[in-house]
């Protein structure tokens, strides 16, 4: 890439009359593959690089993206991005500021072990039939499918202020699931496996084993009992239900412009708005957003903004410390900005996403949580979730979940969900293992036109109180 | 425009003629140039004005049994000899056990009023002041509305389809789309209401209509009372009803079938809904919101019935599906991407490969006026917007949606007053068999980004309060 086109699109921008400029040229190459019910749906390579170009005019916002990565093409999207911005400029009684951000100069890289590209596209192939395959660990197993995503940027950040940053990135996850049916009964698993890095997560990993666990486990559910209602019931969460959980009542409400009302119109707004500092949980819980920590999903060191990343501190000992900012934002809470702003491609104006969310944790052992249940449910493996606007009454099916009698696990249950309000099971949160883990999760949507990012999130297991919901 | 039509037509050509050099049998260039404008409301102001000229070509090729895709925003020559590597490079492990060849040249219909040359070449600074005038309608309905957020998305795009077998398919057309969200204050009473619709043509924007729309919505929610969970007649108005044809359209999809939502794949032939339930797919409708004369492969669009009178007959095909399925392609190829970290806006966008959708779907007007149908309601809820709406159990077709505003309480016939949030938790077959009364009007609805033709319907279902 020819690094000084985001410094030409910068002072192009400055040189019509903006306030501020910022550019990101961006180099992407994706590989895309589906295979199910042993056939392959998709084989895909594409390739894209051009530059955003974001101004700020008289306290408004104006975006132009482009591949014509001309000098030409690059001045007429800074114009346009001017341009735009000036006409809305009339439209903004409160005017757009920034929160001061010092301006880095640096680069850096994911750590890669292999090259995504440097395996061939037609043995990646292969592996992934594979793996498919070993889902039908029986007649059982109607159904299955295997998917797999690798991403590869290259992005130069530039703006007015004098900020010229560098990253190379690398993303690569397979997701595997198994639809099972007897009978009238149909069931499903799924398990994702994925990292910031490259093909080697898939060496790691022993996917054809994992295979045959997810055939074997939608199998299992198809014995497993369905699940019966019941209020305000001892649940303890497993970390790959509290990455969705998280995600969905802590991640999105947690992002300053929807917090400022700015997400109404399609996501919605957030049920703390005005609280900062008030206690919303119970001592136990504490929520991170941390997009610095090497090899998750959501890594990165500088935000589409150029702002340095750290460990951003959501939620501490029950009372809600802070958000993700933009530098925007940052100006309006009077905060410092926090590094959350991301596009998912050049061609996108940055938002504030999460990075990797996850619950903070105690001082349990997996073990020891269950012992101490005399009679309660273990949540496994997230499904689906169904939020309303506020993110407030939140609904969230899971995989399968366990009955636990006297501190034994007994029956295996199907067909589960919990159900709470956000508050009140924050409030029941009361114990946390030592152990974290931080899952991939790829498909976080936002934005209009609509943003599919990849993010982390996760935590330790948690014990709380939910009520749990036969969903048959 | 024409030397953008140039341009793209020339990579096209230049893409086929290398991959004929390079001995593949078959090769398919599908060039885009897609221009979307979209100004975001919020917090009664302009929050920001963005744009996108996405500019590239999607190629597939075929050599023997195997089928490749790639696809590039650089159309040089250099990038094309690389994209025609790429799409081999996918092809070689992907050897389909069916017979494959991209669609044969056809005579294309033509469809009125998909086109507009006023909103292809408005001027941001305009579009600009058409998304402000939804606030300003919304801020002057009354004194109540406290908050506006929304968007007017202006889309602009243009195609051609080339392939080996001599076609030549250009294509063209405009849409837009506007919603507001407005939310009204009294007191602690806190209230929103939403309006959103999309058109092929500017004279079909009127901001003023959406603003005052949201706004009404808004106020009329002040007064609301919780409701009392149970199962009701449940009337649902333009937009929860285009989302059920949204969900119903995904259902026939043979790939989405196959791959993710299973819940019709056994049921073609079969009694899925009542028999006031016929769904039309309409793309030669003059005007409509999905209207196309041609697919994203070049194969001409045609009316057909998916389900009639209730019964299932048939899943729509691209003409990849329609191989599998050993079934002829219904000229139902759309291009989109769903993978994550992928652009996919509004338009035409060329790095995925085709996938089977109805292209203007639509429930078949039924007799009853909208009011009547309220009016024939004793006890019973309107519904007029779905907000966050899933089919938690794919396979099963449990279905919920949260009921965020617009939720009012029937009796007798007449709208008794507003209710607070809630949420309808059923099961998408239910929903479909139990609708005793469909509207007899077709109106434009839908939310974010997914609009239809739309009547209204009255069906049963589970609802709870959830505030």
């Amino acid at each position: 890439m020819k690094e000084d086109l985001a410094l030409f699109a910068v002072q192009h921008g400055s040189k019509l009359g903006a306030d501020y400029v910022d550019a990101r040229l961006e180099d992407h190459y994706n590989e895309i593959i589906i295979v199910a019910n042993s056939k392959v749906q998709r084989g895909i390579i594409n390739r894209k690089c051009g530059i955003g170009v974001r101004t700020l005019v008289d306290g408004a916002w104006g975006f132009q993206s482009t591949a014509d990565l001309t000098k030409k093409g690059i001045r007429q999207a800074a114009k346009i991005a001017f341009k735009v911005a000036k006409a809305s400029s009339k439209h903004v009684p409160t005017p757009a500021k920034l929160a001061p951000a010092k301006a880095y100069k640096t680069s850096y890289k994911a750590k890669v072990k292999v090259d995504l590209e440097d395996v061939a596209f037609e043995d990646k192939l292969k592996q992934i039939i594979t793996w498919e395959k070993k889902l039908y660990t029986s007649k059982k197993i109607v159904r299955g499918i295997a998917e797999y995503t690798g991403i590869k940027i290259q992005k130069v950040f530039a703006n007015s202020e004098g900020a010229r940053i560098s990253f190379s990135n690398s993303v690569a996850w397979a997701s595997l699931k198994a639809d099972s049916k007897r009978g009238d009964v149909t069931q499903f698993y799924d398990r994702i496996i994925g990292h910031s890095g490259g093909y080697e997560i898939f060496r790691k990993n022993d996917m054809e084993k994992i295979g045959s666990e997810v055939g074997r486990k939608a199998e299992s559910l198809l014995k497993a009992k369905a699940c019966k209602t019941e209020n305000d019931a001892a649940v303890i969460l497993d970390n790959d239900y509290a990455a969705l959980l998280v995600h969905e009542i802590v991640g999105h409400p947690s992002e300053a412009d929807r917090v400022l009302g700015r997400e109404a119109a399609w996501a919605g707004t957030t049920w703390w708005a005005g609280k900062i500092g008030e206690k919303i949980g119970s001592d136990h819980l504490t929520a991170y957003d941390d997009p610095t920590i090497n090899g998750t999903l959501g890594y990165y060191l500088y935000d589409d903004e150029g702002v340095k990343a750290e460990r951003k501190v959501l939620i501490e000992k029950g009372v809600l410390k802070g958000h993700m900012q933009s530098r925007e934002t940052a100006a309006v809470f009077g905060v410092k900005p926090n590094a959350g702003m991301r596009a998912i491609t050049f061609e996108y104006i940055p938002l504030i996403r999460m990075s990797n969310t996850f619950f903070g944790e105690g001082d349990w052992k997996k073990e020891e949580l269950i012992e101490e249940t005399k009679h309660g449910y273990l949540i496994s493996c997230m499904r689906h979730p169904s939020i309303d606007d506020k993110r407030y009454n939140w609904t969230i099916s899971a995989q399968e979940a366990y009955e636990i009698k006297n501190g034994e696990l007994t029956t295996h249950l199907r067909d589960v969900a919990l159900t709470s309000i956000a508050p009140k099971f924050f409030k029941s949160m009361n114990a946390f293992t030592k152990r974290i883990e931080v899952l991939p999760l790829p498909g976080c949507g936002k934005g209009d036109p609509m943003q599919a990012l990849y993010v982390g999130n996760g935590g330790p297991y948690i014990r709380g109180v939910a009520t749990i919901l036969g969903v048959q | 425009m024409a030397s953008i039509l140039t341009s793209l037509r020339e990579a096209g050509k230049t893409v086929l003629e290398i991959a004929e050099k390079k001995g593949l049998d078959e090769a398919e260039a599908y060039v885009v140039s897609n221009k979307v404008l979209t100004i975001r409301l919020a917090n009664n102001a302009v929050f920001e004005s963005k744009g996108v000229h996405d500019i590239g070509l999607g190629l597939r090729v075929i050599k023997g049994n195997m089928l490749g895709f790639s696809s590039t925003a650089d159309l040089s020559k250099r990038s094309l000899k690389k994209l025609v590597d790429a799409a081999t490079s996918t092809a070689k492990a992907r050897k389909l056990p069916f017979k494959y060849s991209f669609p044969k040249p056809r005579k294309m219909p033509k469809v009125a009023g998909v086109y507009s040359r006023k909103l292809a070449e408005l001027l941001s600074e305009k579009a600009v002041e058409l998304a402000y005038d939804m606030v300003e309608a919304s801020l002057g309905h009354s004194k109540k509305i406290v908050d506006n957020a929304g968007v007017l998305n202006v889309v602009n795009y243009e195609t051609l389809v080339l392939n080996s077998h001599g076609v030549l398919a250009r294509n063209r057309g405009t849409f837009f789309e506007a919603s507001l969200n407005a939310t009204a204050k009294r007191g602690k009473s806190v209230s929103e209401g939403s309006e959103a619709t999309a058109g092929r043509s500017l004279r079909e924007l009127k901001p003023k209509d959406i603003g005052e729309k949201a706004a009404e919505m808004a106020v009329s929610g002040l007064k609301s009372k919780k409701l009392k969970e149970d199962t009701y007649t449940v009337i649902l108005d333009y937009e929860p009803a285009q989302e059920v044809i949204a969900y119903v359209s995904y259902l026939v999809s043979p790939m989405i079938a196959k791959l993710y939502y299973p819940l019709f794949l056994d049921k073609v032939g079969k009694k899925i809904a009542s028999p006031q339930i016929t769904l039309i797919d309409n793309p030669l409708m003059p005007n409509g919101v999905g209207s196309t004369p041609i697919d994203d492969e070049g194969t001409p669009s045609k009316k057909q019935i998916i389900i009639n009178k209730g019964v299932l007959k048939k899943f729509v095909y691209d003409s990849f599906y329609g191989a599998i399925d050993k079934k002829k392609t219904t000229g139902n190829a759309i291009r989109t991407s769903f993978a994550v970290g992928v652009s996919s806006f509004p338009g035409k966008n060329y790095n995925g490969e085709p996938i089977p959708f109805p292209g203007n779907p639509h429930f078949k007007p039924g007799k009853w006026k909208r009011d009547e149908i309220v009016e024939e309601t004793q006890k019973g809820l309107l519904v007029r917007r779905f907000h966050y709406t899933r089919l938690t159990n794919p396979t099963r077709g449990d279905f919920t949606s949260v009921l965020r505003m617009g939720l009012y309480h029937l009796e007798n016939g007449e709208v008794a007053g507003a209710l607070k949030k809630s949420r309808l938790l059923d099961n998408l077959l239910n929903l479909l068999k139990n609708v005793d009364a469909v509207s007899d009007k077709l109106v434009v609805a839908g939310s974010w980004g997914d609009y239809a033709h739309t009547p209204v319907i009255r069906t049963k279902a589970h609802v709870t309060s959830i505030d």
